[in-house]
């Protein structure tokens, strides 16, 4: 997988992780576990900046753009379809050689799109 | 709770980092699959260990690499370094990401609360079979493919 693609999914997860964190009731939750969801809150954000120096400005301001619009900015191809707008995809888009070397979005709806391996 | 996890029964690994790929292994995921999961499973932990009671550590996060629950229980009789704590347990699990995906992760938790806040954690550590440490923890064990 591409390189870069990799890093746009880590920083979805991320982002995944501190929009939990974030949550009242998950966060409760873990306090109950005796964990501290504000010391794991400010550290990932602090991780985020990091990653996101990392990654290529314009496809970071593509993430925020498509994450603010969708709440999603990087989607799984499931079934040859994106599974943000299940848009079918050309199998062009599918071919092996294509996609390991690039950073491929959705003609329809421009979100990044991985398939895993 | 209607939720299936696998069993890994001695985890060999001597770190914390190690015991988290050891545990994934029990998943067939692919090998990009796996690594991103591992990626975001220690990040979380970097940020805060993710220690739930002594002895026991709770490794998790919520990816889009995954479209169900993954849930996976290792125990290790010698105890593994979390870095500053042993443990001894540890339960490992991925939600999805989808809509319903935090209030399907927030049960979980709440469920993982009761449990182990209710003298689970303390049978858990002491259970002596993989089907009786996910009865304690209330889960359905699946058998990995490896053990069958
Ligand atoms: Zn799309």
């Amino acid at each position: 997988m591409n390189r870069e693609l990799e890093k746009l999914i880590s920083l979805h997860d991320l982002d995944v992780m501190i929009s939990d964190l974030v949550n009242k009731d998950i966060s409760k939750q873990e306090k109950k576990l005796g964990l501290s969801p504000d010391v794991a809150l400010s550290q990932l954000q602090k991780m985020r900046e990091e990653l996101v120096a990392t990654i290529d400005r314009r496809h970071r301001e593509m993430y925020d753009r498509l994450a603010k619009h969708y709440g999603n900015a990087v989607v799984p191809v499931v079934n040859r379809r994106c599974s943000g707008c299940f848009t079918k995809l050309p199998t062009a888009m599918m071919s092996s050689s294509s996609g390991k070397d690039v950073v491929t979005t959705c003609p329809t709806c421009g979100r990044f799109i991985y398939q895993c391996d | 709770m209607n939720r299936q996890c696998l069993v890994k029964w001695e985890v060999s690994a001597d770190t914390r980092e190690e015991a988290i790929c050891e545990l994934l292994d029990e998943f067939s995921f692919r090998e990009t699959t796996r690594e991103l999961l591992r990626i975001a499973l220690e990040t979380r932990e970097v940020a805060q260990p993710t220690i739930v009671h002594e002895g026991i550590a709770m490794p998790h996060c919520r990816s889009i690499l995954v479209d169900d629950f993954m849930i996976v229980l290792g125990r290790s009789e010698q105890g593994i370094p979390w870095p500053d704590d042993e443990v001894n347990l540890i339960i490992l699990f991925i939600s999805p990401v989808k809509a319903t995906g935090p209030a399907e992760h927030l049960e979980l938790i709440k469920h993982l609360v009761k449990v182990l806040r209710s003298g689970g954690a303390e049978k858990a550590l002491a259970a002596k079979t993989p089907e009786e440490i996910a009865k304690i923890l209330k889960f359905d064990y699946k058998k990995a493919a490896s053990d069958e």
